[in-house]
């Protein structure tokens, strides 16, 4: 698996709202000096201001799978666009597709599950959900579209942090923590960021999971499971340590749509009984899967040195055995859902359910 | 050398030439006098009659950056190319270039009868009268259209999208629509020879069918990959796919295909067919595979009488030890059938003359 998707084409999704600085940020990654090319699947032509004929225009077309999933919903226009722009090759070293405003992730995310021709040739990479610091806070509290963007995010980019103070920033990063605790958290002014802060992130590559599962696992061993303490990293920076912690929001009071989706981890440390656990998971995201946004999780299983990687998307799911644990680390089980109604005890019940006898 | 008899048809009948970019489409002229190939980078090849087994000869024109679209123009003698760069040229067989329309998006699909032409881009079809410089009509779509073709009497012209087909009246004076619905993305779109059906290649691994006297809807399944490739046979008995290891042939008489099993023909276990294309006079069928194998089949009478399939192959394929060509993207035939013209995934293109050995 790992030589297949050596030469695969890493996609990159930028999600973001309306007036969060997506343009900015793509402009910014075409015109940015780092000796690599970006085909980009934008929506709104001409926007963007760039003459560069790797830029394609698409409608967002999202249709129903007739597999009997009822949120499997792709994007036509993508397997369409991408399928072309896959077959000649040579001309880019990735891809970025840029969702409108309102866009639900997921379809995209999908699309990478299903069509046959675009696995075999893209790897999705992470998706890159651009936030404006200033005004996210209201929006979060207006739109679900929002809620979804920042609770899909492998990374999320805080942009116009100049607008805010220091302790007003630390409040939003906190909001945006509540909805989504493993997403990286890197500041910008003007769309302005480290380009690896955001491409390459292998945010969906198994391969790569541990990388991508973030140390806050660890952190709720210490804090019983209700991650909520005091968070105080600077995230300006590239440092990838982040902690997951209930946020209580600049105004205080928060009881509008991004309340609904909240960040569950759970860790086991016993190894797990394989098929319990497949038919655990199968369970949850047949059952719960439209509620689902994101989950991740690394798994040791009883009899396997190798540890399994496992992702889902809504009732979508991907799953393979990654390497050995390295000497002295330790042989647990994480798993994390990002998602709405979740109910974290019958979840965590459910994991520890899962371990071998 | 080595005993003539060995050698493949495409070695001994015809020749081959590998390109940089993968073959979108090939194509032949009305008089079929020219057959041509267009690849993703935008170049047609353009291959004389006479000139199949002269590789060297063949020639190169350079025609869009990034091509897409391809088919035979209403003229005898020329072919239309559609482009990245929006534009749909009209290619001649001596290499002459015309552009006959210029737009801003990707020029995703063409169509032409001998009166007729159309090209699809996002949403909107362009019908135009073969000589005409402005289009009669403007047809917009509730979505970005897959596939577009004409019928075999050229009277009617469908556009496949999501959620299904738009079927126009080329001479009516209004642009009344007749819609055939069915929920999903169709990818692709095949009309049969006499008019009877009207067939779609799905996102889900099966078809969608409407018979057009009443819009009855068939559903054909069970195929293990994306269907890429559609063609009836001449008199439309079987509608011939890709998709499977062996060229799936599915029965349009006695009632079928509804509730009919379809016929495997040429079945090369665990290698996928990717391309397919009837033979105009004769109950053949090309068959190109993801190995970059091409070979003839001769069609059963029934499903009763397959089995022992007569196969002709046209070259081997990297499976058995032949050229890395590539998967085969698109395969035809000139008007009698007497030669034929292949490209693949890898930059390959392929011709070989099927005449009588003069």
């Amino acid at each position: 698996m790992a030589e297949t998707q050596d030469h695969k084409i890493p996609v990159t999704v930028l999600t973001g709202f309306l007036g969060a600085g997506k343009t900015t940020l793509l402009n910014y990654i075409l015109t940015a000096d780092h000796g690599r090319n970006y085909a980009v699947v934008v929506n709104e032509f001409g926007e963007l201001g760039i003459d560069n004929d790797l830029v394609v225009d698409a409608d967002e077309e999202v249709f129903e799978m007739n597999n009997g999933c009822i949120c499997c919903t792709v994007r036509g226009d993508l397997i369409r666009i991408l399928g072309r722009l896959l077959r000649r090759r040579g001309r880019f070293d990735g891809i970025i597709v840029e969702t409108t405003g309102l866009a639900d992730p997921a379809p995209v995310a999908q699309t990478f599950f299903v069509d046959e021709g675009i696995r075999e040739k893209a790897k999705l990479d992470a998706v890159v959900t651009v936030v404006d610091a200033y005004n996210v806070v209201q929006t979060l509290k207006e739109s679900d579209e929002a809620v979804n963007q920042v609770a899909f995010a492998d990374v999320l980019v805080l942009n116009k942090c100049d607008l805010l103070e220091g302790d007003a920033l630390t409040a939003v990063e906190a909001k945006l923590r509540a909805i989504n605790n493993v997403a990286h958290i890197h500041r910008a002014e003007r769309g302005k960021i480290a380009l690896e802060a955001i491409l390459n992130r292998g945010g969906f590559d198994l391969n790569r999971a541990l990388t991508t599962m973030p140390d806050f696992l660890e952190d709720e061993e210490h804090h019983s499971h209700d991650h909520d303490h005091d968070h105080d990293h600077d995230h300006g920076h590239d440092h990838d340590h982040h902690h997951g912690h209930h946020a209580h929001g600049p105004g205080g009071h928060h009881h509008a749509h991004s309340e609904d989706v909240t960040s569950h981890s759970f860790i086991v440390k016993e190894p797990l009984d394989q098929e319990r656990f497949q038919a655990w998971i199968g369970l949850v995201l047949q059952e719960q899967g439209p509620d689902i946004l994101r989950a991740k999780g690394i798994l040791h299983f009883k009899g396997e040195a190798r540890r399994f990687a496992f992702q889902a998307v809504h009732m979508m799911a991907d799953g393979d055995f990654i390497g050995e644990a390295k000497a002295g680390e330790a042989a647990q089980s994480r798993i994390v859902f990002i998602g709405r109604k979740l109910d974290r005890a019958q979840l965590q019940r459910g994991f520890e359910g899962c371990v071998a006898v | 050398m080595s005993n003539p008899l060995s050698k493949t048809l495409l070695q001994s009948r015809g020749a081959e030439r590998c390109f940089e970019a993968p073959i979108t489409a090939v194509s032949v002229t009305r008089d079929g006098e020219t057959l041509a190939a267009q690849t993703m980078d935008g170049e047609v090849i353009l291959i004389h009659r006479d000139e199949v087994r002269k590789a060297d000869a063949w020639r190169v024109v350079p025609v869009h950056d990034g091509a897409i679209s391809f088919t035979q123009a209403c003229g005898a003698q020329s072919f239309l190319s559609g482009g990245e760069d929006g534009r749909v040229v009209e290619i001649a067989s001596d290499g002459t270039l015309a552009e006959r329309y210029k737009g801003s998006g990707w020029v995703d699909c063409l169509a032409s009868t001998s009166t007729h032409w159309a090209c699809a881009s996002k949403k909107e079809v362009r019908l135009y009268a073969a000589d005409g410089a402005e289009p009669l009509k403007l047809l917009e779509h509730p979505s970005a259209l897959s596939g577009l073709s004409f019928d075999a009497k050229g009277k009617r012209l469908a556009a496949s999208h999501y959620n299904g087909v738009s079927l126009w009246y080329v001479q009516s004076k209004d642009a009344t629509v007749r819609s055939l619905e069915w929920k999903g993305s169709h990818t692709g779109l095949c009309i049969h020879p006499g008019g009877e059906a009207l067939v779609t290649s799905m996102q889900e691994n099966e078809l969608h069918g409407w018979r057009l006297s009443d819009a009855h809807n068939m559903r054909m399944s069970g195929y293990p990959r994306k269907i890429g490739s559609l063609s009836f046979t001449r008199t439309g008995r079987w509608l011939a796919t890709s998709g499977a290891d062996a060229a799936v042939l599915w029965p349009f008489f006695g009632g079928g295909p509804m509730g009919k099993a379809p016929m495997e023909l040429a079945r090369l276990p665990g290698l996928f067919v990717t391309c397919v294309c009837a033979h105009p006079q004769e109950d053949i069928l090309a068959i190109g595979f993801e190995d970059g194998t091409v070979l003839l089949a001769e069609i059963a009478e029934t499903a009763a009488t397959s089995g022992n399939d007569r196969i002709l192959p046209l070259c081997n394929g990297q499976r058995s030890g032949g050229v890395a060509r590539g998967a085969v993207t698109s395969i035809a035939f000139t008007p009698q059938g007497g030669a034929v013209i292949f490209g693949t995934e890898e930059g390959y293109v392929g011709a070989v003359d099927l005449s009588a050995q003069s």
